[in-house]
């Protein structure tokens, strides 16, 4: 093994992570190209799987999983699905070894809990528990590290992306991004290969599945359509197979299916899974109920019919994907596997049947996430301007309307960031309030939709029915995260409420949760706080630097000389030890780079529509002379 | 439910947008002329640059305010992309231009011939839905789409014209709105008729 020399001026290494139902990964990039980092379990995959142990402390990964038989209750697998989930979803009556924690309030029906024997906890804070041990390893191999972006279905609603962030923000790391799982794919893929075209990407994960058709373009990444299922995956070919074999057992009551015998039937459905990738049949020994062995032989052929039905449900996604592009199967250029389920052999040949060509499997379908993760946040730490993802948003956003209808203010598949108003009025005379319930998804009823926030706008001014005006205005960030501003128009009086969905946790509760957490309390949170805020404000500083090589002509000389003396103060304060000394000289230098800020963003813009112009015609010209030339003339760029 | 953006009322190709009208004017803020027929490519290349210029990405470590204002106006790129990419929202934004702002609630009625057709065609959706015929349903989708292309292309007629027949487009318009509620409606009952296989 390489000696690794390390030197403590580096810069911190950023790192992606694939938050997995079934597997969790962090890798990093190193020379350009992603590598995994080793996990706790010494392999790159750290199972999703963690412990609350009776006499205390946290166990993650393949230790955890093998307590899981013996203590099923204080285990928890696949968490992922329960993820921004309410106590009284659907999701938790289905089959699972699973303990809920009674809710004795309306807070606690929001989120799903889990007893684990004593310590309730909720999905984040078990995710959270999963990203603190891969962020342990991360550090443990490369001493120091930078933000994180962390992956996330692409077809992950609202405040299933909150929840996700929230586990980060606990778990104490610097979240990047949250980055779609298929564009992240199509990264590594992109990247390595640089082509050019139109792509779809089949993720079938453990517990979700999504499809992305994207298209790859002079160093942008657009995708065009997104869909899926939040709640499919190879776990169901788990559940499946498992039903089969609790049957066998005869286990075909509730009375006996306890949670050992479920979780034992689960894992040797995963293993009959995995053995049926290359073997035609499999054989299993299974207890039988009242006593004894029986004997249960798997055909491939079974298992493939058992799991037909959870093929249909994604081709199904794949073709509302391909219509909404606007695009045939045939017109793509390629289609991309990833997640372990599609190792499956009738998975990758329903895959080339439904798009009428072999996928492309070359980067390890269980990595391949987990590498555009670390690509992406290697790209946002350098600020570079090599690529550049333009995701959309997976699900409508809309409002109630009258009669229980859905007014949709922001539709699926509009390209992120993402921004829109509508106005409103009273029905009523003298109406003083609006009931306001933001809903996501494309029923044409609110009620079958996602409930995100409701909220009422009060003291409206008594006015004749259709006087009164609202403004609602959606606010969708880069990582598809959602804000709602209202405002009463009519008299001129702004009102703003801002909307935090309830089940997001403030950044008080996320503080409180961390002090509490640390061994020290309030003595390392404050130690985290200055490191973080010298981090942020060295970006700062190069960014400003880079800034002032680049556009110093668009300068008034006192300008400049403000700006100089900020970033003077600036470099001062990242000498001493004082987090808020430091976040005060941050925003000075904001306060003095604002006006030319402003001036350097219409360059920017002018040059983008200006510059087009230009390529317009290389294009032409590119055409004319044929694809060859094109491709000569760009072979000098990669690497 | 939406009610109209207010309307300035003022005739010509100036007019002031008030406070609450959607965001900044689309063909402005994608650097374009002002016309309807609109290249596909051109603007998706053009929504591109701006989205290489001005993603959040792109502000990584730069100050707050900076990131906030980049976003911004990022978000009106992309609005303004979303508009001009549908033969819809163009023509709409082309009429607020001319200081016509009409939104579904304020357009006028449409004509009975057409009315007629598209009760029609509704019925037929409805009974395909009934039969669970997907590939009827599929089929009217087809006949509605290429119905669609002929009025975008009329409409496009009616927009180079000088002056141009406001009427004309406002109907092409309303016309162009059934035909687009038609196909969400039968994409719809083809999602349901494929999820759930007889």
């Amino acid at each position: 093994m390489l000696l690794d020399i390390y030197d403590p001026k580096a810069p911190p290494t950023p790192i992606g992570i694939d938050l997995g139902t079934t597997n969790s990964i962090v890798a990093y990039v190193s020379d350009g190209r992603p590598r995994a980092l080793t996990t706790c379990d010494g392999d790159a995959l750290l199972p999703s799987v963690v412990h609350y142990a009776a006499e205390g402390g946290v166990v993650v990964g393949r230790a955890a999983q093998a307590r899981a038989t013996r203590e099923p209750e204080r285990t928890l697998a696949s968490v992922k699905r329960f993820m921004g989930r309410g106590a009284d979803d659907a999701e938790t009556s289905r089959l699972g070894s699973y303990r809920f924690a009674e809710p004795t309030n309306d807070a606690e029906r929001k989120v799903v809990r889990f007893d684990t024997g004593g310590r309730v906890v909720t999905p984040v804070e078990v995710a959270a528990e999963i990203l603190k041990s891969l962020h342990q390893s991360a550090l443990d191999q490369l001493r120091k590290v930078g933000g994180v972006v962390i992956t996330v279905p692409a077809y992950f609603d609202d405040a299933q992306r909150q929840a996700t962030r929230d586990a980060g923000r606990l778990a104490g790391l610097e979240v990047l991004r949250l980055l779609n799982e298929p564009t992240a794919a199509a990264l590594a893929y992109g990247l390595e290969k640089r082509q050019n075209g139109s792509f779809a990407v089949y993720d079938l994960g453990g517990g979700t599945f999504d499809v992305t058709v994207l298209a790859l373009e002079d160093g942008i990444f657009q995708v065009r359509s997104t869909g899926g299922d939040s709640a499919l995956g190879g776990d169901d070919m788990d559940r499946a197979l498992a039903e089969r074999l609790l049957a066998s057992m005869g286990a075909n009551d509730d009375a006996s299916r306890t949670r050992e015998v479920v979780s034992l039937a689960l894992a040797e459905a995963r293993r009959a899974k995995h053995a049926l990738t290359d073997a035609e049949a499999v054989e299993l020994e299974l207890p039988a109920r009242g006593g004894g062995d029986v004997h249960v032989r798997i055909e491939r052929a079974e298992f493939e019919r058992a799991i037909e039905p959870l093929l249909e449900r994604t081709g199904r996604a794949c073709r509302r994907a391909l219509r909404d592009a606007g695009l045939e199967a045939r017109e793509l250029d390629g289609v991309i596997l990833v997640g372990g389920a599609t190792r499956v052999p009738r998975v990758r040949a329903y895959v080339e049947a439904l798009f009428g060509r072999a996928p492309l499997g070359d980067v390890d379908p269980e990595l391949v996430v987990a590498y555009g993760a670390a690509l992406q946040a290697d790209l946002l730490a350098r600020a570079s301007d090599e690529v550049l993802l333009l995701d959309v948003l997976p699900l409508s956003l809309g409002i109630e309307t009258m009669g229980g209808g859905v007014d949709k203010i922001l539709p699926r598949n509009t390209t992120i960031p993402a921004g829109a108003k509508a106005t409103f009025t009273t029905y009523a005379d003298n109406q003083t309030g609006f009931e306001i319930h933001v809903v996501q998804g494309e029923r044409e009823l609110a009620g079958d939709c996602r409930s995100l926030a409701r909220f009422s706008l009060k003291g409206v001014p008594a006015l004749p029915a259709g006087m009164a005006r609202l403004e609602v205005e959606f606010h969708v960030d880069e990582n598809g995260l959602l804000a709602v501003t209202a405002r009463e128009l009519s008299t001129g009086t702004t009102q703003r409420v801002e909307v935090t969905p309830s089940y997001g946790l403030s950044d008080e509760a996320v503080e409180r949760m961390l002090i509490d957490a640390l061994d020290h309390g309030e003595e390392d949170f404050e130690k985290r706080r200055l490191a973080d805020a010298r981090v942020e404000s060295e970006r700062v500083v190069l960014a400003t630097e880079k800034a002032l090589a680049a556009d110093a002509d668009l300068l008034e000389p006192e300008e400049r000389q403000s700006i100089e003396a900020a970033l003077a103060a600036l470099r001062e304060a990242l000498a001493g030890t004082n987090a808020s000394a430091i976040q005060a000289r941050v925003d000075a230098l904001d306060t003095a780079t604002h006006a030319w800020a402003g001036r350097r963003m219409n360059r920017a813009v002018q040059a983008a529509i200006e510059g087009r112009a230009l390529t317009d015609v290389e294009r032409r010209v590119e055409r004319a002379q044929g694809v060859e030339a094109h491709l000569a003339a760009h072979a000098g760029r990669g690497h | 439910m939406a009610a109209g953006t207010p309307s300035p009322c003022a005739d010509g190709p100036h007019f002031r947008r008030e406070g609450s009208a959607p965001l900044t004017d689309a063909y402005d803020t994608l650097g374009f002329a002002p016309v309807f027929d609109l290249d596909g490519p051109t603007l998706e290349r053009r929504h591109r640059e701006l989205s290489r210029a001005l993603h959040p990405d792109r502000y990584a470590g730069r100050p707050a305010s900076e990131r906030q204002r980049a976003l911004g106006r990022a978000i009106e790129v992309n609005e303004a992309f979303r508009k001009l990419r549908d033969p819809v929202g163009r023509a709409e934004v082309l009429l607020a231009r001319l200081g016509r702002h009409v939104t579904e609630t304020s357009a006028a009625p449409a004509s009975p011939a057409l009315l007629m057709e598209v009760m029609e065609q509704r019925e037929a959706l409805g009974e395909a839905r009934q039969q669970r015929d997907l590939a009827r349903v599929r089929a009217l989708m087809r006949g509605v789409q290429v119905r669609e292309q002929r009025v975008v292309a009329e409409m496009t007629k009616a927009f180079v014209q000088r002056p141009p027949d406001m009427a004309r487009i406002e109907a092409l318009l309303g016309e162009l709105r059934y035909h687009r509620r038609f196909i969400e409606e039968a994409a719809g009952v083809e999602d349901d008729l494929d999820a759930s296989p007889a």
